[in-house]
C-alpha cells in the first residue's frame, strides 16, 4: 500500500482548490443505492452466460421446427400413399442408402423406410409432435393442479391431515391398472390419455410441493411477516412462490421428458395410443429390433425421442438453476 | 415405540384394504364384464341360451354376481325337508315356455321368483330356442335369478377368505377317520428315514408339516394365502401359487407312490390336496399308485419361481448398485465440477432423461455384440444370461443413488457444522467419513427396505426385453387378459409391500440416527 501514496505537492495546487466543502443532502441520504435487478432478466443473464445452453437450446428449436412445423410443411398423413407403399413390396425395411437409390435424395428418406414402406424419418417427426403434445397437455394440468394443491396441503393442518391419508391410498394403486382401466372404459384416444395420465399425476407433484411449503413456511421471515398481519394469500403469492419458482421449474424440467418416457413405456406393454406417437413407433420397430439388417429402424425412433428427452431435461435443469436468485450474484 | 409401530401398521393395513377396494370398483364396476370371455374357448363354442348360463356359472366363479338356478332352489327346499322327492321330481320339469308349465311347475317357478325378488334378485327366464321342434345347439329352456355382489360383501369375503387354516373338517364328503397323524418317519421317503411330518386326513392338504432338502428345509400347508383366483392367465390357480410355484423342466427322483409302488417320477407327494372322487374316477396310474383321494400333486421342477427369478436377479442388481453408488456419488461431491462429476452428471442426465427402454435395448444391443446372453433360458445352467438383466436394472438405481447421495452430500458440506468442525483442525477425509457420509448416508437409508422388498416385485420392461419368467409381467399380462383375480391380487400385494418398506424404512432410519424419534419425549 505504501508506494501508492500520493504527495499532495506535486500536483502545485492550493488548499481550496484540492477540497471543497459537500452539505449534507438529507434527501439523497434517503435514497438506498442498488444496482438494477430484474428477476427474469437475470435468469436469462446466468441461462445465455453457459455456452452449452446456446447449443441446447438451438437443438431443441431445431427439434421444435421439426416436430410441429416440417409435418405441416409435408402435409404429413399416416394414412396416405406418398407416405406409405403398402403395395410394394420392395420399399419396405430401405436401409438410407438403399431408400435414396430408389426414392432420389430427399429429407425423407435419410433413416431409410418402414415395415409399411413409409418414411421413417417423417413418421418419426408426426410422431413426435403428439408425444411432445401429449407431455406438454400433462405436464401443465399436472404441475398446475399440483402447484396449487400442494400448497394448500402445505399451508393447512387438516388439509394436511386429510390429503395424507389420500396420498397413501392412491400411491398405492398401481399406476398401469389405473391407466389401462381408464384406457378400456374409454378408448386408446390422445384425450383419454391425458386423463389417465392426470387423474392421479397431480398428486406426487403436490406431495412434492407439500413438503417444500413447509419447510419454508415456518421460516423466520414469514413467522415475521405474519405477525405484522400478512394475509395468507400474500404470503403464499409473494414470499413462498418467489422461493419455489426454482424448484417448480426444475420439477417441470423432470416432468416433461418423464411423460415421454411414460408414454414409450406404456406403447412397448400395449397400453398406449391408437394413434402414431413416439411409444407406438417404437413398439411398431420391436420386431424388426431382432430381425438382423433391419435394427435401423428400430433406432432410429429410439434415438430421436432420447434426443428429445434429454434435450428437454438439460434446458429445463440449467433454466432451473438460473431461475434461483442465489446464482444471480 | 411400539404403540407408535401398531398405530402405523394398522392404518397401513386400512390403507391396503382401501387400495384393494378401489381396484375391485375400478375391475368390477367400471369395466365391461363381457371382456372376461375374450379368451375362453368353452364359451365362444357355446350359443344361445347354454351360453347366457354359463356365462352366469363363470360370473358367479370370479365372484361378480350370485346365480341360483331353479333347480339349486328346488334341492334347498327338498333338503330343508319343504318338499318330497316325488314333488321335486315333478316341478323340476319346467315347460319350453311358460304357458306349457304344469300346475305344480307353475306354482313353484312364482314362489321361486318371488322368493329371490323379495331379496334384490333379478329372475329371468329363458324360452327354449327351437328349430322345427328341435333344440338348437344350447336352446334348452332356463330357469335362474341372479344378484351382483355388492362392493362391500366382495371385500369382505376377500379379504377373510386370504388366509385358509387347513383344518380336519375341510372334505364334504363322509370319510373315516377324519384327524391329525404324527409320524417320525415320513412315508413319502419310504417310511424308514427319519424325517418327522404332520398327516391329515378330511383336510386339504396331506401333508401340513414336513422336512424335505429343499431350503427352508421345514415346510408347512396348515396356513395358506389366497389372493385371488386366476381365470385366464394360470386357469383355476391362485396368484400367490403362481408367483411362487417353480417353474422350468421336470425333475425325476425315485418316488415310493403312497401304495407302495415304487417309480421314476417327478411328483412332489408333500404337495398332496383332496379331489372328490379321484381316485374312483382317476386313470390307471393313479389307481397303481394312490390309495385315497389325495391326489393332486405338482410337479418338481428345477427352475425358479416367478418371484424367486426376480428376486434372485432384483437383489443383486440392488447390492450392486449400493456397493457402486455410494463411493461414486462420494466422490462427485467431494470432487464438485472437477471432471469425476460432469462425467457422472452427464451420466445421470442420460438415465434419467432417456426413456428407460431405449436404454435397456442399447445395453442388450451392447451385451451381445459381446457375447453375453441376450435372452434367459430356464433350463440353462449357465449364469451368464443373469449378467445383463442384473445390468440393465443396477444401472438406473446407480444413477439415481448417485444423484442423490451427491445433492445430500453437497448440502451438509455447505452447513454450520461442517464450516466449525474445519476451524476446529479436523482434516477433509475426518470431516467426510465421520461427519458428512453420515449425515447424507441417512436419506439413502430410508430407501434400503423399499429397494429390497421391490425387488420381489419384479420389473416390467427388463423382463420382457431379456424373456426372464418373473413375476414383473404379471400385473400388465392379467390387464392384458382381463384375469380380475390375478389383478386384485397383485395390488394387494403391491400395496402390502409398499406400506411394509416405508415402515421398515422408518424403523431403519430411527435405529441408524438416534435423533430421529417417532414417539414425542416426555420433558
Amino acid at each position: 500500500m505504501k508506494e501508492q501514496l500520493v504527495n499532495l505537492d506535486e500536483f502545485n495546487m492550493s488548499e481550496e482548490e484540492l477540497f471543497s466543502q459537500v452539505n449534507h443532502d438529507s434527501l439523497s441520504s434517503e435514497k438506498i443505492t442498488a444496482p438494477r435487478y430484474s428477476y427474469w432478466r437475470s435468469v436469462f443473464r446466468v441461462f445465455f452466460k453457459k455456452k452449452i445452453n446456446i447449443i441446447v437450446l438451438s437443438i431443441l428449436a431445431v427439434v421444435i421446427l421439426f416436430t410441429y412445423v416440417y409435418p405441416l410443411v409435408i402435409a404429413y398423413d399416416p394414412e396416405v400413399t406418398p407416405y406409405i407403399n403398402l403395395m410394394d413390396g420392395s420399399s419396405k425395411h430401405l436401409k438410407p442408402g438403399a431408400a435414396i437409390d430408389k426414392f432420389g435424395f430427399s429429407l425423407s428418406w435419410i433413416f431409410g423406410s418402414g415395415d409399411k414402406g413409409q418414411s421413417t424419418f417423417d413418421a418419426i417427426w408426426y410422431g413426435s409432435s403428439i408425444s411432445i403434445s401429449l407431455a406438454l397437455i400433462c405436464a401443465l394440468i399436472n404441475m398446475f393442479v399440483g402447484v396449487v394443491i400442494g400448497a394448500i396441503w402445505g399451508f393447512s393442518k387438516k388439509v394436511d391431515i386429510f390429503m395424507t391419508e389420500v396420498y397413501n391410498i392412491i400411491a398405492n394403486i398401481p399406476y398401469i391398472l389405473l391407466i389401462s382401466v381408464i384406457v378400456l372404459i374409454m378408448s386408446a384416444s390422445f384425450w383419454t390419455m391425458v386423463f389417465a395420465l392426470t387423474v392421479t399425476g397431480w398428486l406426487g407433484i403436490a406431495y412434492f410441493i407439500r413438503t417444500q411449503v413447509i419447510i419454508i413456511r415456518d421460516r423466520e421471515y414469514n413467522l415475521a411477516s405474519r405477525c405484522l398481519g400478512t394475509p395468507i394469500l400474500r404470503i403464499a403469492t409473494k414470499n413462498i412462490l418467489p422461493f419455489m419458482t426454482s424448484v417448480i421449474v426444475t420439477l417441470a424440467a423432470t416432468e416433461i421428458p418423464s411423460y415421454i418416457s411414460y408414454e414409450v413405456f406404456l406403447s412397448y406393454i400395449g397400453m398406449g395410443l391408437k394413434d402414431m406417437s413416439l411409444g407406438k413407433l417404437i413398439e411398431a420397430a420391436q420386431n424388426a429390433m431382432v430381425t438382423p439388417g433391419w435394427e435401423f429402424e428400430f433406432w432410429c425412433p429410439v434415438a430421436v425421442a432420447s434426443i428429445i428427452t434429454v434435450v428437454l431435461y438439460v434446458v429445463g435443469q440449467n433454466l432451473g438453476d438460473a431461475s434461483d436468485p442465489r446464482t444471480h450474484m | 415405540m411400539t404403540k407408535y409401530l401398531i398405530n402405523r401398521i394398522l392404518r397401513g393395513l386400512l390403507s391396503v384394504i382401501a387400495v384393494v377396494a378401489i381396484v375391485m370398483l375400478l375391475i368390477y364396476s367400471l369395466m365391461n364384464r363381457d371382456q372376461i370371455f375374450a379368451q375362453d374357448s368353452v364359451y365362444s363354442h357355446m350359443k344361445s341360451n347354454a351360453r347366457e348360463a354359463y356365462k352366469m356359472q363363470q360370473w358367479e366363479k370370479y365372484g361378480y354376481l350370485d346365480y341360483v338356478p331353479y333347480a339349486d332352489y328346488l334341492k334347498m327346499l327338498l333338503q330343508n325337508g319343504d318338499i318330497t322327492q316325488d314333488v321335486y321330481n315333478e316341478a323340476v320339469k319346467f315347460g319350453d315356455k311358460a304357458s306349457e308349465d304344469s300346475a305344480v311347475v307353475a306354482q313353484y317357478v312364482k314362489e321361486f321368483k318371488d322368493y329371490y325378488e323379495s331379496r334384490g334378485y333379478e329372475f329371468e327366464r329363458k324360452d327354449a330356442d327351437m328349430l322345427k321342434n328341435k333344440y338348437k345347439d344350447g336352446g334348452k329352456p332356463y330357469i335362474y335369478a341372479y344378484k351382483d355382489t355388492p362392493l362391500i360383501t366382495r371385500l369382505w369375503e376377500y379379504i377373510t377368505g386370504i388366509f385358509r387354516v387347513d383344518n380336519i373338517h375341510y372334505v364334504k364328503e363322509d370319510i373315516e377317520d377324519r384327524g391329525l397323524e404324527f409320524t417320525l418317519y415320513d412315508p413319502v421317503y419310504g417310511g424308514e428315514k427319519f424325517s418327522p411330518a404332520i398327516i391329515g386326513n378330511g383336510t386339504q392338504h396331506k401333508y401340513l408339516l414336513y422336512f424335505d432338502s429343499q431350503f427352508p428345509y421345514i415346510h408347512q400347508n396348515l396356513l395358506t394365502v389366497r389372493l385371488g383366483t386366476s381365470y385366464s392367465i394360470n386357469k383355476d390357480i391362485d396368484v400367490f401359487e403362481t408367483m411362487t410355484n417353480t417353474q422350468g423342466s421336470y425333475v425325476y427322483s425315485t418316488v415310493t407312490y403312497p401304495s407302495g409302488v415304487v417309480a421314476e417320477g417327478a411328483d412332489n407327494l408333500h404337495s398332496a390336496t383332496y379331489v372328490p372322487n379321484s381316485l374312483e374316477n382317476g386313470t390307471v396310474v393313479i389307481k397303481d399308485r394312490f390309495v385315497d383321494n389325495y391326489t393332486s400333486v405338482t410337479a418338481n421342477k428345477n427352475g425358479l419361481s416367478k418371484m424367486g427369478y426376480s428376486f434372485v436377479i432384483g437383489i443383486i442388481s440392488v447390492l450392486l448398485a449400493y456397493i457402486v453408488a455410494i463411493p461414486l456419488g462420494t466422490l462427485m461431491a467431494l470432487k464438485k465440477d472437477k471432471l469425476i462429476d460432469k462425467l457422472g452428471t452427464i451420466y445421470i442426465v442420460f438415465i434419467m432423461a432417456v426413456p428407460s427402454l431405449a436404454y435397456i435395448f442399447l445395453f442388450k444391443a451392447v451385451g451381445s455384440k459381446i457375447g453375453l446372453p441376450g435372452t434367459f433360458d430356464v433350463d440353462s445352467s449357465s449364469k451368464l444370461m443373469y449378467v445383463l438383466p442384473i445390468i440393465s436394472l443396477a444401472l438406473p438405481s446407480i444413477a439415481n443413488l448417485m444423484k442423490w447421495l451427491r445433492r445430500y452430500m453437497i448440502d451438509q458440506m455447505n452447513s454450520d457444522y461442517v464450516k466449525f468442525a474445519r476451524s476446529g483442525g479436523l482434516s477433509e477425509g475426518e470431516i467426510f467419513s465421520k461427519h458428512v457420509l453420515k449425515n447424507a448416508i441417512i436419506p439413502i437409508i430410508h430407501g434400503i427396505p423399499g429397494s429390497v422388498l421391490g425387488s420381489l416385485v419384479g420389473a416390467i420392461i427388463t423382463e420382457r426385453v431379456y424373456v426372464v419368467p418373473g413375476a414383473g409381467n404379471l400385473l400388465t399380462n392379467a390387464i392384458n387378459a382381463y384375469d380380475n383375480g390375478v389383478i386384485v391380487g397383485v395390488a394387494l400385494f403391491y400395496a402390502l409391500l409398499s406400506v411394509v418398506s416405508i415402515i421398515l424404512g422408518d424403523i431403519l432410519m430411527s435405529l441408524m440416527d438416534p435423533r430421529i424419534s417417532f414417539v414425542s419425549k416426555e420433558r
